[in-house]
């Protein structure tokens, strides 16, 4: 029977392409569906919030330029990990990531929660030329980040994408999407309160790359560089870590 | 969704397994059925002649 | 080439490539400045020139309407061509992106070339241009043979293996120019991600289609692999790069996926890559190549079978195993973990049917260097399978995740197995396609094997030893309880490694480099046997790239 059943199956071609899908698809399907369910069993993180424009702006120049090729995002539920690094990553870190940045090679180091352990000045040396502050490190130098001005004008459809995705930004937050790109690296600038107004009080605004009059890239890196794993502190309530939260006024 | 995730991941792990058992019963029965032994010869080793056209 | 179409089938290849051409405009027009503008600039000049090609030769000779009754071998013979290319291009990103790791200046301060944008136009040059060509090359010429069946298209394979060049083209242009994904292995942008739908439901579509042409009853072992791949890899593609751009006039999108379920979907993809494009499509050619070249029957063919179904099945439950420990849930991670170890089975069928079929022969082995290529191919796919198996249980996975013993296990694969059967198959294939009694210099032959030998082992011993290193210095503890060494301590332990392994990679691309020449020198040397083949098949005396003299 099964024998007649397979025979017919390999004469039409077709019959067999069927197979192969009915034995490959399983794996995936049982893998998969489930997690989206997945939000019944995982922890809530009432405090977190999305990605400020400036941030995904920094998010988007961090996946362009392939850093996720030597840099992980993910905290692995390993004892040397978290005394590294910090508490271990949790699903909801990353719920508004897209894609995620989870990385599979850690040429340089882990940086799920780089955010506030580095000045603003740091990063801006060391993105410079990664050299003049770690002598011994292979990462390549990224001057043209400062020489480079952010792109603005489309950050609406950018947010607006995201929005359509289901991230929670609300049309206030996409209108001005603008003018927080610029108010955030600008602390005396009028346009700075808008931010905290719509990102919360914890966004750090400040004169990232040290310029205020000009909104270049290397601001958005490093705006970026600095609120990851600072999204929300469910992390540090969750787990058994040593680490305390990181201030986020430094 | 109202089917909560634990009925999910059950019924995958056990849907699972059963469908990959048969799956491999069928395949077994129809590689060793002594029939198609003849068609497994001839597969493996009309590969090897030597002609260069397509048959008409 | 152009004149094995008819006047009919030239006109419809203008056709499409004056689609293409007008595709090509409205991606410039949209995007404007964008990369998108640029990338359509590119489809432009692909179209254009492809189209001044075609025209040139556009009133040449009918040919002869005997064609049907031979096979058809001039995309294939163009395959071979783009996939030494492709070889060339790929390796050499790949020596420099590992020098770069050793000296870091190397990228000479510009954006372009710094690391992060160079590794995927190595991982995306070697594994889809160089893989890639190879496997649709083989496929056409194993499909036919098998099927003793001529292609069932004479522009559609045209179609298949160009617009599938034209995807790569677009993938690594796009990255010089910062346009990703950043989804490991499909980091194409939105549009070339549809386009490659296109190109690979055609390529579907005229696989099915001669295979229903044969006149073989039993569709041949090494077919249902290159099925499987063509299926499966369309599945695996769809899934993943599903996107929302943020304007038709941009490159940039965002993916409908996010965090843990992303995550998940781009391992089961990411994984089933390595299955179905890296694995499933060169089995295809071992099950061909190898008893073709050696000249006995597979060992056993119910080997085959029982292996085709074992790794059909449990390849798609492996995927989390690239996810231990991490926010991904546990029953997830356990389940990957179970099957990749399961995955040893038919992994390790498949490998012993290719050694056990050998055993008898070991004196061609020895004098035979194209057969020794696959003979090598098969002991590392042995090997490389056991290691990831191994790497796949959870504790041992702690100690190589994220370290350079990743990278060893993916270069034991990608250079031990995938190269080492590709070059063997495309040895064994390019003197019977262009009619020649053998290879123009059977000592090249030799001095590409042990050079790529040599290259092999000196590239996955120097990352073994560095990732392994690498994940001790991690976890190691002082008596106080404390971490024993920094992060940048084991960084500049890696140097010496990071510098064996670049050199490593060079030989193994000069190997290509050599295989290269002794092809080119192949195709020229005039025909051995001219005469008496005439009868077999028109001898076109073809040149890679150049045009074929109309069929007599
Ligand atoms: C000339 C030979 C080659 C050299 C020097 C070379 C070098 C490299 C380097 C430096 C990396 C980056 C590793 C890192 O991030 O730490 C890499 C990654 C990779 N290469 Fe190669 N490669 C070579 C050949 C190949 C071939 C022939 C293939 C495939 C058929 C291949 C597939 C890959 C893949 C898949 C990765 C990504 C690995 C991962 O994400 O873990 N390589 N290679
Ligand atoms: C039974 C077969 C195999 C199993 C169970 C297996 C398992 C694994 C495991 C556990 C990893 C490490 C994941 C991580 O820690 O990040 C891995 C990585 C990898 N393997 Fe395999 N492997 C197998 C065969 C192969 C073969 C034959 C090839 C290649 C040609 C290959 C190519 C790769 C690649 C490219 C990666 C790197 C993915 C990345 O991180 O970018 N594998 N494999």
């Amino acid at each position: 029977m099964a024998e007649l059943f397979h025979r017919k199956l390999e004469r039409t071609a077709i019959g067999f392409v069927v197979a192969i899908i009915a034995a490959a698809s399983v794996g995936g399907i049982v893998e998969i569906a489930p997690l989206f369910t997945i939000h019944t069993t995982v922890e809530e993180a009432p405090d977190m919030r999305v990605y400020t424009p400036l941030e995904l702006a920094g998010r988007n120049i961090y996946i362009r330029e392939g850093c996720y090729a030597c840099h992980s995002q993910m905290i692995r539920t390993l004892r040397d990990e978290v005394e590294r690094y910090g508490p271990y990553s949790l699903a909801v870190e990353s719920k508004y990531d897209r894609p995620m940045l989870w990385g599979s090679k850690r040429t340089g180091p882990d940086l799920a929660r780089v955010g506030g352990k580095y000045s603003d000045f740091w990063h801006v040396a060391h993105l410079n030329n990664p050299r003049d502050v770690v002598p011994e490190s292979n990462m390549p130098a990224y001057r043209f980040l400062a020489r480079t001005a952010l792109d603005t004008g489309d950050l609406q459809r950018h947010l607006r994408a995201q929005q359509a995705l289901g991230v929670p930004y609300t049309d206030a937050m996409i209108a001005n999407a603008a003018s927080d790109a610029f108010g955030q690296a600008a602390p005396d600038s009028p346009f700075a309160a808008g931010v905290t107004e719509r990102y919360g009080e914890k966004t750090q605004v400040s004169a990232f790359d040290g310029v205020v009059t000009q909104l270049t890239e290397m601001d958005a890196l490093v705006a970026y560089l600095q609120v990851l794993g600072r999204l929300t502190d469910a992390a540090y309530s969750n787990t058994a870590a040593p680490e305390q939260a990181p201030d986020p006024t430094n | 969704m109202d089917i909560d995730h634990d009925t999910l991941v059950g019924f995958a792990k056990s849907w699972g397994l059963f469908y990959f058992i048969a799956f491999s019963v069928c395949v077994m029965i129809y590689a060793f059925w002594p029939s198609n032994r003849k068609k497994f010869d001839d597969a493996k080793r009309n590969i090897l002649d030597r002609d260069d056209r397509p048959w008409q | 080439m152009v004149q094995q179409l008819t006047s009919g089938e030239r006109q419809n290849a203008l056709i499409i490539l004056l689609c293409v051409f007008v595709a090509g405009l409205a991606m410039a027009a949209a995007g404007g400045s964008d990369p998108l503008g640029m990338h359509g600039v590119i489809v432009m000049l692909f179209g254009a020139s492809l189209g001044a090609l075609v025209m040139r030769s556009y009133y040449d000779r009918q040919p002869d309407p005997d064609r049907l009754s031979h096979y058809y071998d001039d995309p294939i013979k163009a395959g071979v061509a783009l996939t030494l290319a492709w070889a060339i291009f790929g390796m050499f990103m790949g020596v420099w992106t590992a020098a770069q790791l050793a000296w870091p200046d190397l990228s000479f301060d510009a954006g372009w070339s710094t690391f992060g944008r160079l590794r995927p136009t190595h991982t995306t040059g070697v594994i889809f241009g160089f893989g890639g060509n190879a496997l649709i090359a083989t496929s056409f010429h194993v499909v036919q043979r098998t099927s003793r069946a001529r292609l069932a298209g004479q522009v559609s394979p045209w179609f298949v293996l160009l617009g599938f060049n034209l995807f790569c083209i677009l993938a690594v242009t796009g990255y010089f120019m910062g346009v990703t994904q950043s989804k490991e292995y499909a980091e194409a942008e939105w549009y070339a991600d549809l386009w490659l739908v296109v190109v690979w439901v055609t390529y579907f579509v005229l696989f099915l289609r001669t295979i229903a042409r044969r006149k073989e009853p039993h569709i041949y072992v090494a077919n249902w692999y290159y099925m499987a791949f063509i299926v499966v890899v369309a599945i695996l593609h769809i899934v993943n790069n599903l996107a929302l751009p943020i304007s038709f006039g941009q490159a940039k999108s965002y993916t409908i996926w996010a965090g843990v379920q992303d995550s998940m979907v781009q391992w089961w993809y990411g994984h089933n890559a390595v299955a179905f494009f890296l694995t499933a499509g060169f089995l295809a050619m071992l099950y061909y190549y190898l008893p073709v070249r050696a000249q006995r029957p597979i060992f056993s063919y119910r080997l085959s079978i029982l292996s085709f179904w074992g790794i059909t099945f449990f390849y798609m439950w492996a995927g989390s195993h690239h996810l231990h420990y991490t926010a991904l849930p546990h029953w997830v991670q356990n389940l990957g973990m179970t099957f990749s170890v399961m995955l040893l089975v038919p992994s390790w069928a498949s490998a012993g049917n290719a050694l056990l079929t050998l055993n008898g022969a070991w004196h061609r082995v020895r004098d035979d260097a194209t057969l020794r290529f696959i003979f090598v191919a098969a002991v590392f796919y042995g090997l490389s399978t056991f290691e990831g198996s191994f790497m796949a249980i959870r504790p041992v996975n702690a100690l190589s995740h994220y370290t350079d013993w990743t990278v060893g296990h993916v270069h034991a694969g990608a250079l031990g197995w995938v190269a080492f059967i590709t070059f063997g198959s495309i040895y064994t294939l390019v003197p019977s396609l262009w009619k020649r009694e053998r290879m123009y210099s059977p000592a090249l032959v030799e001095v590409h094997f042990w050079l790529a030998v040599a290259g092999t082992l000196i590239y996955v011993f120097s990352m073994w030893n560095s990732g392994i290193l690498q994940g001790l210095m991690w976890r190691t503890y002082t008596q106080e309880g404390t971490l024993a060494y920094s992060f940048l301590d084991s960084l500049v332990a890696m140097y010496p490694y990071y510098i064996a392994r670049a050199c490593g990679g060079l030989l193994f691309l000069l190997g290509a480099i050599v295989a290269a020449y002794n092809i080119w020198m192949t195709v020229r040397a005039v025909p051995a046997s001219a005469a008496e083949r005439q009868s077999d098949v028109p001898d076109t005396g073809l040149a890679p790239g150049a045009a074929a003299t109309p069929a007599e």
